[in-house]
């Protein structure tokens, strides 16, 4: 009998992802220490300003506030704000590796979709109104689904690899981007959009990238775990053969993966056109190391069949949290790809290891029946 | 007398422990340059730490310099930076902007939370950041134009060398070398060329052009990027005019080889000294600079002073 005491993480793998997260963030609330921030308060116009206090000779000079340096409301937020981008599209391209297949493209379609979403708004400029933004944010996002049927269609149409097809769309999608904007960068969309996805929620904390990121991960969830569309993404990962003959249309699954995977890009081009007011076509160069690297410390297993959009969203968390941690305790940010690096090649490691247990528990279980059922009717049998 | 002694020391203790803390104020500056693959920055980084040694001496404060430059350009991260240095309770930021577009609102917010920004290099010119401290980059256009004109006769066909074609400093010069050219009728613009700011990929972009189009006569590059590897130019000496800005002793050896006429030395330790010395200014005697913009001039580096300009780099660059 299982003591209480003892985490059980086979009905719940990504606990494992949390108490990482929990344990990453004591480590960086000790060691990072205090800093000493301007106290800011809202003004007599509604706006913060910075807050005043009297020294010993009466003379007014700013007010600063000591907070620990990771473990306050800004900082908390920021990484939130900062880890969205990256695991809304870590949801998308977990589907995508369930399936045993990869999307390299991730970067270029964030890029494409949000320079086709800028070209759109800036038309209007900052006094378009809000159906200007709605229009901006479906061209973003449905040039990220054409952008991601795109790459499905080639996959399962050319019966090509796809780390090849996606390796070819990163650069084709990345290059119609420099085309369209002629390197320039592009800004100057509706205020109101910029102001909806940057406004404080709680006080002047910017919340809603993270509330995206939030509903993404809830969406993601339902539709792999309580979905019959899900149960045949695993299926397929699991075992595409097997899938077809059991009458799985495997094509219209991938197919449908990687229109997913385009449209996850597209909602963090989305987040980040508002969030930073601009696109180029140099925007999230790089980005699909992270994303992946995010989906496989989030327990998916580049062998397909395995992973979660919950994992997806905590391993980018994780990431982010390392990332921030090096600027925190001060290490060298040079180091921080080299770190990103480890972690990655630890946890694919690591999924190895898990999947060698595995196999060897089958095995062992395996050698067990058999005995039993020589035993049982006294003839030889042998299981392949 | 062991007690008076005990007392004597302990009060000796304490008033030099009070002194100290009371003179030993600290600033912390971040500095978010445009790459740590561009080795100007490597110059501006050694720039703000002497300079914040020397102010520190100077003053008895404490000015730590936080380096918070992305490995690679991303604008996105640059914004990162100057939130996380905003939250670290930094004192003040000096920023050279990959994309000025995204930049502004981070450099308002900053800004706005009691933290003053100066740009260098590359501007942000609708924030409010205090001041711009770099190069006039349309003069720069035109300088780096005049000069090829001049070693070219004023005639041939030339290619543009542009880097990354969303940095606004870049373009401008781009445009100021658009702007001379139309000068001379007899000098025909090619191209603009862009490519990733490295080294290498910036070597790779010209023998690339070289071979699609040997009929270039003439290389104006706003940048010396692919003046930090060797044998970048495969073309012998004197047959391809090249004039390029920033000259650092990576470079200088083209210019001694003939490869390379004239390289437009940048104030890249400047960039670093400058920044740290408006930045303590504004956070130590709320002091503005006397302009929004602080121009920083382009040293024609030829042949002849190649050797005298190149002692400079013994102290512009980090000590190994």
């Amino acid at each position: 009998m299982s003591s209480p005491l003892r985490l059980n993480f086979s009905k719940f793998p990504e606990g494992g992802l949390i108490v990482v997260i929990v344990v990453l963030g004591i480590l960086l609330s000790i060691f990072g220490g205090e800093v000493q921030r301007p106290k800011m308060m809202v003004g007599p116009d509604g706006h913060l300003t910075r807050a005043m206090e009297k020294d010993a000779s009466g003379e007014e000079n700013p007010a600063f506030v000591k907070v620990n340096n990771f473990f306050n409301a800004e900082t908390l937020t920021q990484i939130a704000k900062d880890t969205s981008f990256f695991a809304i599209m870590a949801v998308g391209i977990t589907i995508v590796i369930i399936t045993a297949g990869i999307d390299l493209s991730v970067g270029s379609v964030y890029a494409l979709s949000a320079v086709g979403g800028a070209m759109f708004m800036n038309q209007f400029g900052s006094s378009g109104g809000p159906w200007c933004a709605v229009g901006g944010v479906l061209v973003t996002i449905l040039v990220a689904l054409i952008c991601g049927a795109l790459n499905g269609i080639m996959i399962v149409g050319f019966n090509v690899h796809p780390f090849i097809i996606t390796l070819g769309t990163m650069a084709i999608y990345r290059g119609i981007a420099f085309v369209l904007t002629n390197g320039q960068s592009i800004g100057g969309f509706p205020q109101d959009f910029r102001d909806f996805v940057r406004q404080g929620v709680i006080g002047d904390l910017s919340l809603v990238p993270l509330i995206v990121m939030i509903l993404v991960c809830i969406v993601g969830g339902i539709f792999l775990a309580r979905m019959a569309i899900g149960r045949k993404v695993y299926a397929i990962g699991g075992n595409e053969t097997a899938s077809r003959y059991s009458g799985i249309r495997v094509a219209r699954v991938k197919l449908l993966a990687y229109i997913i995977s385009g449209g996850t890009a597209g909602i963090a081009a989305v987040l980040a056109l508002g969030y930073y007011g601009a696109a180029s076509s140099g925007d999230g160069q790089g980005y699909e190391l992270t994303v992946i690297a995010g989906a496989v410390v989030g327990g998916a297993s580049l062998f397909g069949g395995k992973g979660s959009a919950l994992g997806a969203v905590l391993g980018a968390i994780i990431l982010q949290m390392i990332a921030t941690g090096i600027v925190i305790i001060g290490i060298p940010q040079s180091y921080s790809q080299i770190v990103t690096g480890v972690v990655v090649i630890t946890a694919v490691l690591l999924d190895q290891f898990n999947r060698w247990i595995s196999d060897r528990r089958l095995l062992a279980q395996t050698a067990h029946i058999k005995k039993e059922v020589v035993q049982a009717t006294d003839t030889p049998v042998s299981v392949n | 007398m062991i007690k008076k002694v005990t007392l004597t020391v302990t009060s000796l203790v304490g008033l030099l422990a009070a002194t100290s803390f009371a003179a030993e104020k600290t600033y912390v500056f971040g500095i978010v340059a445009k790459s740590n693959n561009n080795p100007v920055f490597q110059a501006a980084k050694t720039g703000a730490e002497d300079e914040a040694k020397k102010l520190s001496q100077e003053h008895g404060v404490n000015i730590k310099i936080d380096w918070r430059t992305p490995n690679e350009e991303d604008p996105q991260k640059q914004v990162q930076a100057i939130e996380q240095l905003v939250n670290a309770g930094a004192s003040g930021i000096a920023v050279s902007c990959s994309d000025a577009n995204k930049l502004t609102d981070a450099i308002n917010t900053a800004v706005d939370k009691g933290v003053p920004v100066v740009c260098f290099d590359s501007d942000a010119p609708k924030s409010k950041r205090l001041a711009d401290f770099g190069t006039d980059d349309i003069d720069c256009g035109h300088k780096v134009m005049e000069q090829l004109a001049k070693e070219m006769g004023g005639k041939g066909v030339v290619a543009i060398l542009a880097g990354n074609q969303n940095a606004p400093n870049l373009q401008k010069r781009v445009q100021g070398v658009k702007e001379v050219a139309k000068n001379y009728p007899d000098i025909k613009i090619l191209d603009t060329f862009y490519h990733k700011e490295t080294p290498q990929d910036a070597a790779a972009e010209v023998e690339q052009v070289m071979q699609a189009h040997p009929e270039v006569t003439g290389w104006a590059m706003v940048g010396g990027w692919p003046l930090f590897t060797d044998n970048a130019l495969k073309f012998a000496p004197g047959t391809v005019k090249v004039v390029a800005v920033d000259a650092l002793p990576a470079e200088l050896g083209y210019l001694r080889d003939g490869h390379v006429q004239v390289l437009l030395a940048q104030q890249v330790y400047e960039w670093g000294t400058k920044s740290v010395d408006m930045l303590y200014d504004k956070a130590a005697d709320h002091k503005n600079p006397p302009s929004s913009f602080v121009k920083g001039d382009l040293i024609p580096i030829t042949k002849d002073n190649v050797d005298e300009f190149a002692k400079n780099w013994e102290k512009w660059l980090p000590k190994k």
